[in-house]
């Protein structure tokens, strides 16, 4: 008799709960008794903890559907003008840390900002007597989250409306609509699922963040849970607040996953074919290229160009044998996590395929929860997970703390926070593929390692470069759980770049920075290439 | 291919605990610091191993990683820290005759179980010509409505604000200090954000006339790559407040020897070395911290912000006070 376990499944159960075992530990804090703590955060600053997360998520997720959407459309409905261009950089704002965006925007644009004060200077009038919009504020926070957050949108709409949707648009347009009448009626009906999985990603992001909401002052779930640890001592309090953020997270999950069964269209599976583009000339293809040049202006062109200048004053006195040692140091890290969260991503996703059970469903979206805990908080759940297994599985082979402070600490850290990025590529690779091939495969009796080397794999080629190199980008940017779990002597150049900046050398920390944007931006390239491939 | 992965892990693992070394989990994260630690290998042979992190996520970490921790030394930016890792039982006492003798009671542990390393203030930065000079007195007379709309204040997440108030509640009690922090926010010029930095250059270009700084900053920014912070210094000047009944604030940056430390003899040796005569000229000449070593030079800079008298309390009572002061900013409203 056939067996009814597979071992993928048992491999995809097991590491469930590996990698949701930081994440349920965190969990478990919400259930050790209430301290003072606690009603003191109830009396004060719970609501604004919660109004204010809500905001931004709101905001981020309006702003960045703007941003990506419409840049997705116009560069893959039309030709115009530098589209092609557009193609590869409007995804480049991905490639730069948001904290270093965020010190940038501070550095030009705040009360004292250096764009701030050549503008009054040049019109002769003091702060006071102009009205003034403050980029230190919850709503620039969004606006500078948004902005670097948005190619999550623009990326996965694009590759969805370039060639997923592309029959059902080239169909519209034979019905003699006009281009509003088939965005309109056609293509933001059926966008909704893209547009919605970009999003989510974005909105977990900007609700993780604490660089950002900390140095301009926004009060949120994660500030506060670094307040009430950090401040207050009270690690179990800031784990209560972690647990809150990560249900409401999982809402969000459950949320998208409802909408996206009722929407999702389904593609016949027998050609890809890509859309045939509409060239657009004068003043259409000007106010496209407008468009698209708001988003790659604020989110890339204009940080990168303060960082260039202080990168040119500065790089001499950064660049020495330290420094490569530590770049060689970020590239190993993130070609080993990115290689294995890829692998483990592809397990989880074929899992369901095969198995077609809610359980492997509802499981793997337990593991993508990770994404929404801020790094910090992954840390600790790790530490205590770690702790454990030193104390009562590894001591019997050796007295030495193995595992905590290693490389293989942080490479799990960034599988139970990156992991969601991998499944979803996944997800959206796999819903490309027809459920025919499988059947196809089975009647023919094809065993199952040859049904997924010969089907699946070519099939799903293009989703596991685009899902290893998002996380590779990501480990590269990663700050807080690196510093927490790194072994001795082991810095990254985005510590560094954090580093530098704390010492208030923000010129110095360009250096780091723009080696983090230009691996990024490589990485980007590439990306943006392999999609026109797909 | 398990077994060799396990085995290379357990001999990466067995050599952080060689001898000749001293594991350092820190806090800091100057320039001045890399200095230090290669100054003292090359003296003494000793290698220094480092993981920089927030003091809490450190103490976290000696703490779960209990009796096998390979930390030897844990270097904080502010007493309360280590007034909490001494709570959490994660370390011990030093003996040191060396060190009783030259940091000053005050400045250390009453148990010796931790040691300051330098000295930094908590002052008022406030701009020339803006008349604040004749009006700066005390850090209680920052809730004077005399200052109306033109105070600059960072957030109540930063450590320095909360020995402040720490300070303010060891000084008066923690109604007054509501009081008190009610009454520095609705002078505020602007709500609390950016780092001190940021304070000191939104007063320079006229928002707000006096803001809460540590002086070390100030001195850092003077000779910045980033010459708008350069210009911005040059627009204020520094005043030392007191507190009605004590001194200056002040806070260290101090060294600890864990309780389960591998190389607890080399951690001494390093902590002696950071309060040697030769490492408190690098941390107050190219860093612009105070000395905790009697007799050490400030640099000119510092010479020319003036002098000061320290507050006399225990730097215990910043730590003690420390979970307090976090609550009475949130009642206050203070950000």
């Amino acid at each position: 008799m056939k067996r009814n376990i597979s071992k993928i499944k048992i491999s995809s159960v097991f590491l469930t709960l590996l990698i949701s075992a930081p994440a349920i530990i965190i969990f478990l804090y919400l259930f050790i008794g209430h301290s003072d703590n606690w009603q003191h955060l109830k009396d004060t600053l719970l609501f604004t903890y919660i109004s204010n997360s809500l905001y931004i998520m709101v905001g981020v997720a309006i702003l960045t559907t703007i941003l990506g959407f419409t840049t997705a459309y116009l560069t893959s409905i039309y030709t115009f003008k530098f589209s092609k261009f557009f193609h590869y950089a409007l995804i480049l704002p991905f490639a730069i840390p948001t904290y270093i965006v965020a010190y940038i925007y501070g550095g030009m644009f705040n009360v004292a900002g250096t764009v701030t004060q050549f503008v009054l200077h040049t019109i002769g009038k003091n702060i006071n007597e102009v009205p003034f919009f403050d980029i230190m504020s919850i709503e620039g926070a969004i606006l500078v989250m948004s902005f670097v957050l948005y190619p999550y949108v623009y990326l996965i709409c694009k590759s969805y409306l370039s060639f997923e949707s592309a029959s059902i648009i080239d169909a519209a347009k034979t019905f003699n609509l006009s281009s509003w009448q088939i965005l309109r009626k056609v293509i933001i009906p059926i966008s909704r699922p893209a547009i919605v999985a970009g999003v989510t990603l974005a909105v977990m992001e900007a609700v993780a963040d604490f660089g950002v909401m900390d140095y301009f002052g926004v009060n949120t779930f994660v500030t506060g849970i670094f307040k009430t640890w950090f401040g207050m001592g009270s690690i179990n309090d800031a784990a209560k607040l972690a647990s809150i953020l990560m249900t409401f997270v999982f809402l969000l999950i459950v949320l998208e996953r409802i909408q996206r069964r009722n929407r999702v269209f389904k593609s016949s599976g027998k050609d890809f074919k890509p859309i045939d583009k509409v060239k657009l000339t004068g003043f259409k293809a000007f106010l496209a290229i407008f468009a698209c040049f708001i988003p790659f202006f604020f989110g890339f062109l204009l940080p990168f160009g303060q960082l260039s200048y202080w990168f040119a004053i500065t790089y001499k006195d950064i660049i020495d044998e330290e420094f490569m040692q530590i770049l060689y140091q970020t590239l190993t890290l993130a070609i080993i996590s990115s290689t294995i969260i890829t692998a483990m991503a592809l397990l989880f996703v074929y899992n369901i395929r095969k198995s077609k059970d809610k359980t492997s469903s509802i499981l793997t979206q337990i593991v993508k929860l990770g994404y929404s805990i801020p790094g910090a908080v992954i840390a600790v759940g790790i530490l205590s997970f770690f702790s454990f297994l030193d104390k009562y599985v590894i001591d019997f082979f050796t007295s030495s703390y193995i595992i905590s402070g290693t490389i293989l600490a942080i490479v799990f850290g960034y599988c139970v926070r990156f992991l969601a990025i991998g499944i979803n590529n996944f997800e959206a690779g796999f819903s490309r593929i027809p459920q025919t091939y499988d059947d196809a495969a089975k009647m023919l009796n094809v065993n199952e390692r040859r049904t997924f080397f010969t089907i699946f794999a070519p099939l799903l080629k293009n989703s596991a470069f685009s899902a290893f190199i998002i996380v590779f980008i990501e480990v590269i940017k990663e700050l807080p759980l690196t510093m927490i779990l790194r072994p001795f002597n082991y810095d990254t150049l985005a510590i560094l770049a954090l580093e530098l900046t704390q010492q208030s050398q923000y010129a110095e920390s360009s250096v780091p920075s723009m080696f983090i944007l230009l691996i990024g931006m490589i990485s980007v390239l590439l990306l943006a290439k392999n999609m026109n491939k797909a | 291919m398990i077994k060799r992965i396990a085995l290379s892990a357990v001999i990466l693992a067995s050599s952080l605990f060689a001898s000749g070394e001293v594991n350092v989990y820190s806090h800091r994260h100057y320039d001045t610091d890399k200095k230090l630690f290669k100054m003292f290998e090359d003296k003494t042979g000793i290698k220094v191993n480092v993981v920089k992190a927030k003091a809490s996520a450190l103490i976290k970490r000696i703490e779960t990683e209990g009796k096998k921790s390979p930390a030897d030394v844990l270097i904080t930016v502010d007493a309360g820290r280590l007034y909490q890792a001494k709570k959490e039982g994660i370390l011990q006492p030093i003996h040191s005759d060396y060190l009783i003798k030259n940091i000053p009671a005050n400045l250390r542990d009453k148990d010796n179980e931790w040691f300051g390393v330098t000295i930094r203030s908590r002052v008022t930065a406030y701009k020339i010509g803006s008349g604040m000079k004749d009006k700066l007195s005390t850090y209680e007379d920052l809730a004077d409505p005399k200052f109306k709309g033109q105070l600059m204040v960072r957030s109540s997440n930063s450590i320095y604000n909360q020995s402040l108030m720490a300070a303010m509640i060891a000084h008066h009690g923690k109604d007054y200090a509501i009081k008190w922090a009610k009454g520095v926010v609705s002078n505020l010029a602007a709500s609390p954000k950016g780092n001190d930095i940021y304070q000191v250059k939104a007063i320079a270009n006229g928002i707000g006339k006096v803001a809460l700084v540590n002086t070390y900053y100030v001195g850092k920014m003077a000779g910045n790559n980033d010459l708008s912070q350069a210009e911005s210094v040059k627009q204020i000047k520094v005043f030392f407040p007191k507190f009605e009944n004590g001194g200056t604030h002040i806070n260290i940056s101090g060294a600890a020897v864990t309780k389960y430390a591998p190389n607890k003899e080399n951690a001494v040796k390093f902590i002696e070395f950071l309060t040697s005569k030769e490492a408190q000229k690098i941390f107050t000449q190219e860093n612009f911290e105070y000395p905790v070593l009697k007799g050490v030079q400030n640099t000119d800079i510092a010479k020319a912000w003036g002098t000061f008298t320290p507050d006399s309390i225990s730097l215990n009572e910043l730590g003690k006070y420390n979970k307090e002061a976090v609550m009475a900013f949130d009642v206050a409203g203070w950000k």
